[in-house]
């Protein structure tokens, strides 16, 4: 600043402030004033808290970003028809092939699926609550290597709440971070603060899935084990830590040209138009671990089994009752390792086999359900029982699926 | 006689008169080289970041008001031209998901390097001026890369971070049209 007299008495006309020094000043006040913010930012801890004060921002850029982005919607609908029209032969010769795979899959699976829901009934396990999805159309992505958010048109008037894991038909994609009353933020799991418990399906072993920027893998860190993981082992989440349920299918595990494990992620296998909400709560927002408790057996919301039909002309000698016991053993050892993902591999080899053992099982015993002691004891003297064929029951077919890790 | 003809020459003639009035209608407010193109970068970036793959492929996602911390202050030091970029960081904190003034103060700092740079880079030739928008870019975009490892304690994908940079790089156009259409189009500025 410069003080000199130009004799017209008019000393604040000719004020000379150093215009690149007072420009700095107000550099400085917006560098301060940012450093502050950064430093007191917690969004890499993804807390319910940190993300509150972006709420009011979710709610208007979602109406926004629906206006300034129909032009390229509609943009993106010619694009569309035009990929459509030109590659629909090949795409239909594609998808006959698909078909007739995944028609094989389909009947193993309603096997499995069938035998899986009695031995859950036999063992009276407990099952997993009742989970209800939402569903949300993607409003914007933010695809960087400093963050991969997505916002989706559903909030909590839907019911969503942080921490609710977001899936598509065909993987994990992340989960809510940021919910206002009709807009949510999901945080990718390609984010770098994105920290998933996963676990290998072939092996059973856990691991760490850490985002990195990268839109379609992520690294697999902490992996224990000797050959733990290997090249296109199915990668699905663990449930440790309770953020996730545990199931839901992630990708399949590639190794990168670093040596380093990574995920091939199942949902960017097509675009991420269109999301799941799934209504999970971790543990940590339940309100006591009595709730865990209160999810019902199997037992219950399953109809009981069929139960062997007795008929008291019939007597079996014990060397016959041993051998039925022993053939049960043989089916149940059948059925577990029926389980095992070598044979799940091979659907063409597998199906003679199930319907030879469904043919089998007409005529083999199978494993009855455990009976109280009074029960048994009582039995003791009652007529032998003949080994039971259980009856079709698409009722409880329909109703054993375990609610929440089928997408 | 000298006193008068050279009041009346260069003074109150006229034609003196004529030139202020030419030299009024070349103003350029705040409005035509900071607001607007401000909007321009906030609707861009919202387009950009809509759902959509066209082709399988994914829209670029250039950071757009690095282009204007890089050409407003070669166009002209301001006031209000920090406030503005300190805003347009705000907004990118807040619709990328971004930490809470992650983007401001990268922006900030490439802005406050320019200012003092200003007297060296001004008249040079595009390519010189290109030269050095991608060595700002270098250092920009190696800022946000420690900003991030250092807030989250996870490094970025260094690959994603050069794709961003290609892609903001490629709108230099813009900064070379923004500099063209108002570095000299005030008399103020000079």
């Amino acid at each position: 600043m410069s003080s000199v007299s130009y004799g017209d008495n008019k000393h604040f006309e000719h004020l000379k402030l150093p215009m690149t020094w007072a420009v700095m000043g107000v550099v400085g006040l917006v560098c301060i004033v940012a450093a502050l913010m950064l430093l007191g930012d917690r969004s890499e801890q993804v807390e319910a808290d940190a993300y509150a004060r972006r709420q009011g921002f979710d709610s208007a850029a979602g109406p926004v970003n629906n206006v300034l982005s129909w032009p390229v919607h509609k943009v993106g609908d010619g694009t569309n028809w035009l990929d459509d029209y030109l590659f629909a032969v090949s795409e239909n010769r594609i998808l006959r092939k698909k078909v007739a795979e995944l028609s094989q899959y389909e009947n193993m699976y309603k096997q499995e699926r069938d035998l899986n829901s009695r031995y859950e009934k036999l063992l009276n396990l407990r099952t997993e609550p009742e989970l209800q999805m939402v569903a949300a159309r993607s409003v914007s992505v933010s695809r960087g290597p400093f963050a991969n958010n997505r916002l989706i048109d559903a909030g909590s008037k839907k019911g969503i709440t942080f921490g609710n894991p977001v899936i598509t038909d065909q993987g994990l994609v992340g989960r809510i971070v940021g919910v206002s009353s009709d807009v949510s933020r999901v945080l990718m799991v390609t984010d770098v603060t994105s920290h998933v418990p996963v676990m290998v399906m072939r092996s059973d072993a856990r691991a760490m899935m850490n985002g990195d920027g990268n839109t379609g893998y992520t690294k697999l860190d902490f992996v224990r084990g000797k050959d733990s993981v290997r090249e296109g082992d199915q990668v699905l989440t663990s449930g440790d830590g309770g953020i996730f349920p545990r199931g839901l299918p992630v990708g399949e595990a590639v190794k990168g040209v670093d040596g380093v494990w990574r995920v091939r992620l199942y949902s960017n296998r097509a675009p991420i138009d269109f999301v799941k909400v799934v209504k999970f709560q971790d543990f940590s927002q339940l309100p006591d671990a009595s709730t865990l408790l209160r999810s019902p057996p199997v037992s219950d919301i399953l109809p009981p089994p069929a139960m062997p039909k007795v008929d008291p002309q019939s007597q079996i000698s014990p060397q016959t009752s041993a051998q039925i016991s022993a053939s049960a053993v043989a089916t149940s050892a059948s059925a577990s390792s029926s389980a095992a993902p070598a044979s799940v591999t091979q659907p063409a080899s597998r199906a003679p086999s199930s319907s030879a053992s469904s043919r089998a099982s007409s005529a083999a015993p199978r494993p009855r359900p455990a009976a109280p002691a009074s029960a048994s004891a009582s039995s003791s003297s009652a007529p032998a029982l003949r080994p039971f064929t259980p009856e079709a029951t698409p009722a409880a077919a329909s109703s054993s699926t375990p609610a929440g890790t089928q997408p | 006689m000298k006193p008068l003809m050279k009041r009346g020459l260069f003074e109150r003639s006229p034609l003196n008169r004529g030139m202020r009035g030419g030299m009024a209608a070349k103003i350029v407010g705040p409005w035509d080289w900071i607001i607007a193109p401000a909007l321009l970068s906030v609707a861009a970036t919202i387009v950009l970041a809509t759902a959509f793959q066209p082709f399988g492929w994914y829209l670029p996602e250039p950071v757009t008001p690095f282009l204007l911390a890089f050409a407003w202050p070669l166009i002209r030091p301001s006031y209000i031209a920090p406030f503005v970029l300190g805003a347009l960081g705000m907004f990118l904190d807040f619709f990328w998901g971004a930490p809470l003034g992650f983007w401001t103060l990268s922006l900030m700092l490439v802005y406050a390097v320019l200012v003092f740079a200003r007297t060296y880079l001004i008249g040079q030739e595009w390519i010189i001026v290109f030269g050095v928008f991608v060595l700002t870019e270098i250092v920009f975009f190696s800022i946000c890369t420690v900003f991030m490892t250092l807030d989250t304690g996870s490094v970025p994908r260094i690959f994603g971070v050069i794709e961003q940079a290609i892609a903001t790089g490629v709108c230099f156009p813009a900064v070379w049209y923004l500099m063209e259409k108002y570095l000299h189009a005030d008399v103020r500025f000079q």
